[in-house]
């Protein structure tokens, strides 16, 4: 197969600015100098790179929509917040390859015409930015940053900032904000990033997975990279495989790969004696799909997508016949919740309200009704929010419930009796407009919210 | 209202400078200061306004959004426990209790000595090791009980 990611990140010292070079890190970025902006956009479109960080926009076309105008900085964002639960792609490249990601941000800036660059960086990953400021020094000091990169009269800064703590931060309106010293409250669109952005200057987010393709773009040619993978998924993808499983860790699989295939290969299996039950493929912000569902898919964004599901992130999370669905979900449910930057209205209360109620349901309290309300609160959220957090969280409570329904359904209370009210008492139909039984012991017993959500 | 360290200063305010505006630095502060003094609480929030002119309100506002820039003072050190779900299913859940009821506190409490915290958190981005935690910056596990043991032995000493 072919390695575009990790070609080196096992050689020992690839942190080492001359280890770098010596395995041809900065030849990319030399190539890009040595073209028009217009022509590495152009190379980057017809390659076929899509955006890593979770919606697969295609990269060229996002950058065709900055317009440089003189008194108008451009900026560029790598996003290296990866707070996705089940995602460490980007740590793992950040932490072995810091030279490639520091690459591909000064070759996504050439391109779209910026000379300021950040690298946001999650709170928790206090150590990687360590290994990123040296990284960033030892580039200064060759000349590849700085006023003139490598000699061209294009000048880079790069900054690193790092976060404090907040899911919202990676989705790229809320990273702008918390790089403007806000809360991470993400903006409503349009205007888009490209017109007004960072400082409300036209700027680009890009994914560290996304910019560390750029490199063997640029040395090898759109078409080898087009070439690599399938169809609209070009090239390869990095899955972070954890869970239940034999071996996990970070692996670069060429797009279009069988699901069970690199489980069984590279992730070696399930544990000894152990069936694999279900795998979520990109992230807990994707619908989970059962082990037979997941038999038919590939890694690459169609198959996944036919299989009513996203590639997401690639936050691989396996989950083997001891797994118990309920508290699975009831902890991702609890994630979103606490996530939820209370901005909107079905957010805020949606994910408080389901957490809450899937607790209960664990708790030994849950109502005849239950499963049906998560559902229809889910209903209530998608499409009606601010940001994607909001459809993130309807996606596991949903999957999991449609898929796993018996393990739900036996936490619930016995049935009532179905037989309409009138029947049982004798009485006339009007009676009927009590409602169901159900509905009315739910009247008649105070409402409670769910804790209030932390703003 | 005890001063903030040169050091600190230097670094807030080479942040400053630096960007390409002033409040910019607000998340670099918070941050500078919770290392150094454990905590943003209301002398803190003063301290960081005046220095880069913005209204103890508003970082007060900012301050309060983060999970990792703490009211209340922290620890000396702070052991993160992620409860994420690959961990979870690696059995993180249990192992949590265990080190609460060793401690004698709950999820967010100090320990009596005012040594050590123990937060239980969402993924922090290192699930191959589940179950995993963080001491301080770095991460550690697999977490058995036997490491944590040793950890919490050795941050006892
Ligand atoms: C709630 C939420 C969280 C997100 N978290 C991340 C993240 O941690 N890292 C990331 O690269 N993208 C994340 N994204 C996607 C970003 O908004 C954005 O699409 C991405 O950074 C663009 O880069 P790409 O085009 O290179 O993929 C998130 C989106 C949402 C809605
Ligand atoms: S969808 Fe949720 S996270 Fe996104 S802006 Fe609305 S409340 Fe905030
Ligand atoms: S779930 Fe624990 S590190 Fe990701």
């Amino acid at each position: 197969m072919t390695r575009i990611l990790t070609r080196h990140t096992d050689q020992p010292d690839q942190v080492q600015l001359d280890v770098a070079r010596r395995g041809g890190a900065y030849q990319g970025f030399e190539a890009a100098l040595s073209r028009s902006r217009q022509e590495v956009i152009q190379e980057v479109e017809a390659s076929g790179l899509r955006g890593r960080g979770g919606a697969g926009f295609p990269t060229g076309r996002k950058w065709s929509f900055i317009h440089p105008a003189p008194d108008r900085p451009v900026y560029l964002l790598c996003n290296a917040d990866e707070s996705e639960p089940g995602t460490f792609k980007d740590h793992y490249l950040l932490k072995r390859d810091p030279h490639l990601v520091l690459e591909g941000i000064a070759i996504a800036a050439y391109a779209i015409g910026a000379h300021k660059a950040y690298l946001y960086l999650r709170g928790e990953y206090a150590s990687l930015a360590m290994v990123m400021a040296g990284a960033i020094e030892q580039a200064k000091a060759a000349g590849i940053l700085g006023d003139s990169c490598l000699g061209s009269g294009y000048g880079l800064r790069v900054s690193i900032q790092l976060g404090a703590g907040a899911y919202i931060c990676g989705e790229e309106t809320g990273l702008i904000q918390s790089l403007e010293g806000r809360r991470a409250y993400p903006r409503v669109r349009p205007p888009f990033p490209a017109s007004a952005g960072f400082l409300d200057q036209p700027t680009v987010v890009n994914n560290v997975e996304t910019l560390a393709n750029l490199p063997w773009i640029m040395t090898e040619g759109a078409d080898r990279y087009a070439g690599v993978g399938t169809g609209r998924s070009a090239g390869t993808k990095l899955v972070s495989l954890s869970g239940q499983v034999s071996r996990p860790g970070v692996y670069e699989v060429t797009m279009g790969r069988p699901l069970l295939q690199f489980l069984n290969e590279e992730g070696g299996g399930m544990p000894p004696g152990r069936q694999l039950k279900a795998v979520i493929p990109g992230g807990t912000s994707v619908p989970i799909l059962s082990a037979d569902e997941a038999a038919g898919v590939t890694i690459d964004y169609e198959s996944m997508q036919a299989a009513g599901t996203m590639l997401g992130s690639g936050g691989m999370i396996a989950f083997d016949d001891t797994a118990q669905m309920p508290p699975a979900l009831l902890r991702i449910a609890e994630f979103y919740a606490h996530e939820s930057c209370g901005e909107c209205t079905p957010c805020r209360e949606g994910t408080g309200w389901m957490a809450w109620v899937l607790k209960r349901l664990l708790a030994g309290e849950g109502r005849v009704n239950d499963l049906d309300l998560l559902l229809r609160t889910g209903d209530n959220m998608e499409g009606r929010t601010i940001c994607g957090l909001g459809d993130a969280a309807v996606q596991p409570v949903q999957s999991f419930i449609r898929k796993f329904r018996p393990e739900f359904e036996a936490l619930l209370p016995p049935a009532p009796d179905p037989s309409p009210p009138w029947q049982r008492h004798g009485h006339g139909p009007r009676s009927a407009r009590m409602g169901p039984p159900a509905v009315e012991a739910a009247l008649s017993e105070p409402v409670e919210g769910p804790p209030t959500a932390s703003l | 209202m005890r001063r903030l360290s040169d050091r600190a200063l230097a670094e807030i305010e080479t942040a400053r400078r630096e960007e390409d505006s002033a409040r910019h630095a607000l998340l670099t502060a918070l941050r500078v200061v919770q290392e150094e003094r454990r905590q943003v609480g209301p002398d803190e929030v003063v301290q960081i306004a005046a220095l880069l002119s913005l209204s103890p309100a508003t970082v007060e506002g900012v301050a309060r959004f983060y999970d990792q820039i703490s009211e209340e003072a922290t620890g000396r050190q702070v052991l993160s426990l992620c409860r994420g779900i690959s961990c979870q299913l690696c059995g993180a859940d249990p192992l949590a209790r265990e080190v609460l009821d060793n401690l004698g506190i709950e999820d967010g409490g100090r320990t009596q000595d005012g040594s050590l915290t123990v937060r239980l958190v969402e993924c922090i981005g290192n699930c191959d090791q589940a179950p995993t935690g963080m001491l301080d910056t770095a991460f550690v596990g697999p977490l058995t009980s036997t490491v944590l043991s040793e950890l919490l032995t050795r941050w006892r000493r």
